[in-house]
C-alpha cells in the first residue's frame, strides 16, 4: 500500500508541475520581420507604406492592417527577448494601431454587401493569438523599466501596464 | 466542289456551336434552360462526337491548304471563310473544354464590381456570388498579369452586369484580337498561305473562338511589336511586347529574339527576318514545353507558337511539329471527356495523345528527309 502512495503523490506533484496553458489558437503568426538597425528595416517601412495603397478595398485594408499588426506584435515580441523595451514598445503601439484599423473596414465591408463572417473568425482567432503570445510576454518583462537616453532626462516604461492594454484592445474583438 | 465545301463547312461549324451546349455546367444557372446534362451522362458518346468533330475539323483545314496551294481557293474565298467561321462560333458555348473565360470575369468582378485587388483577394471570399457555383478557379487569386486586368474591363463594364452579355462581350474582345492578329499575319507575310494556317488551325478556332482563351491578346500585341520592329520604331515596338508580357509572362521568352533584333538594327545590318521569327517560334516552344514545370500543358498554350510557325511555315519541320502539336493538345481532352476525372488512367493518356501525333510526325520526317542517311553516314 505505501508504493501506491508513492505513486499517488508522484501523480499529484506531476500534476502541479505541468505549465498553466493558456486559450491557444491555430493562428498562425508570421516570422520576425527586419528590426530596427537593419538595412531592410528601412526598405520593410517603405513597402509597408506602398502596400497600404496596393491592399486597396475593404476587405484589402482588413488584410493589410490584419497583417502589419501581425508584424508589429512579432516585432515588438522579438525584441522584448533581446531587452530593447523602448523599441519593443513602439512595436507594440504599432501593431495596437493597425489592429484597431481593421474593425472600421469589416463594418465597411458588410456595409458594401460583402460577407465577412470568415474574416470575423480570422479576427476572433487572430485576436486570440495575440493575447497568447502578450500574455507569455509580458512573463519575461519587468514591470517598469527606466529608459536613459543620452543627455535626457530618463522616461519610466510601463511594460505590463502597456501589454495589459494591448490585451485589453483585442480582448474586445473575442 | 468549292461551294459544297463551303456549305459542308458551314453546316459543320453549326453542328459544333450545338454540340458546344452539350457541355453547359448544370450549376450555371444563367443557362438553365439549356442544359442537357448530356456530355456528363452520356461520356462515350460525347467523346466519339468530339473526336469526330476534330478529325473533320483537321480534314477541312488540310483540303483548304491543299485547294489553296492548287490556288482554287483566292483571298476572298479566305476571307468568307474566316468570317463564317467567327460569326457562327461568336455564339456557341464558351466553357465546353475550359472554364477560364467563367475565371475572367469573376477576377474582372473583383475589381470593377467589389473594388478589391484580384491579386489579393480571390473571388472565393465574395461567398454569396453567383459565379462561384460554376467558376473553377476561384480559390486563386488573379492568374493574369495587369494589363489583362486592365483591358477586362471593356467587355466586363459594357456588359452592364448582366452574366450572359458579359460572356458575349469576351467572346467578341477575343474575337477582335483573332481578327487583328490574323490581319498581322497577313501584313508580316504577305503570303495567304500563313493566314489560313494560323487562321483556320483548329485549334486556334476552338480555343479561340469557341473558349475565348486571353492568350490571343497576348500574341496579338507580341505580333505587333515585331511588325513595329520590321518598320524600326523600336521603342513603340518595346512598348507593346511590354503590354504582351504583362497580359502573361510567357512572352518574356521572346526578349532575347527582340533584343537580338534590335542590335542588328542598331548595327545597321540586315536583319533575316525568317531566322526572327523562326527563334520566335522556338523559344515560344521552350516556354511551352516548360510548361508542365508550372502545372501542365493546357491545348491553348499551342497559341504562343502557332502564329510565329505560320509566319515561317518553309520551315517544314517546325510546321509538322506544330501541326502534330494542334492535333495531339485538342485530343487531350478526351481522356477527361470520356472518363470525368483527372485521377487514374487520364495523365498518362493525356501524356500520350499529345505527343503521340508529334511522335509520329518526327518519324515521317527521318525518314521523308533521310535524316538516318545523313546520320549514319557521318
Amino acid at each position: 500500500m505505501k508504493h501506491y502512495l508513492w505513486l499517488f503523490f508522484l501523480i499529484i506533484i506531476l500534476f502541479f508541475k505541468t505549465t498553466p496553458s493558456f486559450a491557444e489558437s491555430s493562428y498562425v503568426l508570421p516570422y520576425p520581420p527586419p528590426l530596427p538597425g537593419s538595412f531592410f528595416y528601412k526598405i520593410r517601412l517603405v513597402s509597408e507604406q506602398i502596400q497600404k495603397y496596393w491592399y486597396f478595398g475593404s476587405l484589402g485594408q482588413f488584410a493589410y492592417n490584419l497583417k502589419q499588426s501581425d508584424k508589429y506584435l512579432v516585432q515588438a515580441k522579438t525584441l522584448f527577448e533581446y531587452k530593447q523595451y523602448l523599441l519593443g514598445l513602439q512595436a507594440l503601439k504599432k501593431s495596437d494601431i493597425y489592429f484597431t484599423n481593421i474593425l472600421p473596414y469589416l463594418i465597411k465591408a458588410k456595409k458594401e454587401g460583402k460577407d465577412i463572417i470568415q474574416k470575423q473568425k480570422i479576427l476572433k482567432e487572430g485576436a486570440l493569438k495575440h493575447i497568447e503570445v502578450l500574455r507569455k510576454t509580458k512573463q519575461y518583462v519587468p514591470e517598469t523599466f527606466v529608459w536613459q537616453p543620452e543627455r535626457l532626462s530618463p522616461t519610466i516604461l510601463n511594460l505590463w501596464k502597456s501589454i495589459e492594454e494591448s490585451i485589453a484592445i483585442r480582448n474586445k474583438y473575442l | 466542289m468549292k461551294k459544297i465545301l463551303f456549305i459542308a463547312y458551314t453546316f459543320f461549324l453549326v453542328i459544333l456551336t450545338l454540340f458546344s451546349y452539350a457541355f453547359v455546367d448544370p450549376n450555371l444557372s444563367y443557362l438553365e434552360g439549356l442544359y442537357s446534362e448530356f456530355a456528363f451522362k452520356y461520356r462515350q458518346q460525347t467523346t466519339f462526337l468530339y473526336v469526330l468533330i476534330i478529325f473533320l475539323f483537321f480534314i477541312f483545314y488540310f483540303l483548304f491548304l491543299w485547294l489553296l496551294k492548287k490556288r482554287h481557293l483566292n483571298s476572298k474565298d479566305v476571307i468568307w471563310l474566316i468570317c463564317v467561321t467567327v460569326i457562327l462560333l461568336l455564339f456557341s458555348y464558351p466553357a465546353m473544354l475550359s472554364y477560364d473565360i467563367f475565371n475572367y470575369i469573376a477576377t474582372a468582378k473583383v475589381l470593377f464590381f467589389y473594388h478589391e485587388n484580384p491579386y489579393i483577394i480571390m473571388p472565393i471570399e465574395f461567398t454569396k456570388d453567383l459565379l462561384l457555383s460554376f467558376t473553377h478557379a476561384a480559390n486563386k487569386i488573379a492568374l493574369y498579369g495587369p494589363v489583362w486586368i486592365i483591358l477586362s474591363v471593356v467587355p466586363y463594364c459594357m456588359g452592364f452586369g448582366q452574366f450572359l452579355l458579359i460572356l458575349l462581350n469576351l467572346k467578341l474582345f477575343t474575337v477582335l484580337f483573332y481578327v487583328g492578329t490574323t490581319y498581322l499575319v497577313w501584313k508580316i507575310s504577305k503570303n495567304i498561305f500563313s493566314v489560313v494556317l494560323f487562321s483556320l488551325n483548329p485549334l486556334i478556332i476552338i480555343e479561340i473562338l469557341v473558349s475565348g482563351h486571353n492568350d490571343i491578346v497576348m500574341i496579338f500585341f507580341a505580333l505587333l511589336s515585331f511588325f513595329l520592329l520590321m518598320k524600326k520604331r523600336i521603342i513603340v515596338a518595346f512598348f507593346f511586347l511590354f503590354l504582351a508580357i504583362l497580359i502573361k509572362y510567357a512572352t518574356l521568352f521572346l526578349i532575347p529574339v527582340f533584343f537580338y533584333t534590335v542590335w542588328k538594327l542598331f548595327k545597321k545590318q540586315k536583319v533575316d527576318w525568317e531566322k526572327i521569327y523562326i527563334a520566335s517560334s522556338l523559344s515560344m516552344f521552350v516556354i511551352f514545353l516548360l510548361s508542365p514545370l508550372r502545372e501542365e500543358i493546357y491545348p491553348w498554350y499551342a497559341i504562343w507558337f502557332l502564329p510565329f510557325v505560320s509566319l515561317v511555315h518553309k520551315s517544314k519541320m517546325l510546321l509538322y511539329i506544330a501541326l502534330a502539336f494542334s492535333f495531339g493538345l485538342l485530343l487531350r481532352y478526351v481522356p477527361f471527356m470520356l472518363f470525368g476525372t483527372h485521377f487514374g488512367l487520364t495523365p498518362f493518356l493525356k501524356t500520350a495523345v499529345t505527343f503521340i501525333p508529334v511522335f509520329f510526325v518526327l518519324i515521317y520526317i527521318f525518314f521523308k528527309d533521310k535524316l538516318w542517311l545523313k546520320i549514319f553516314s557521318r
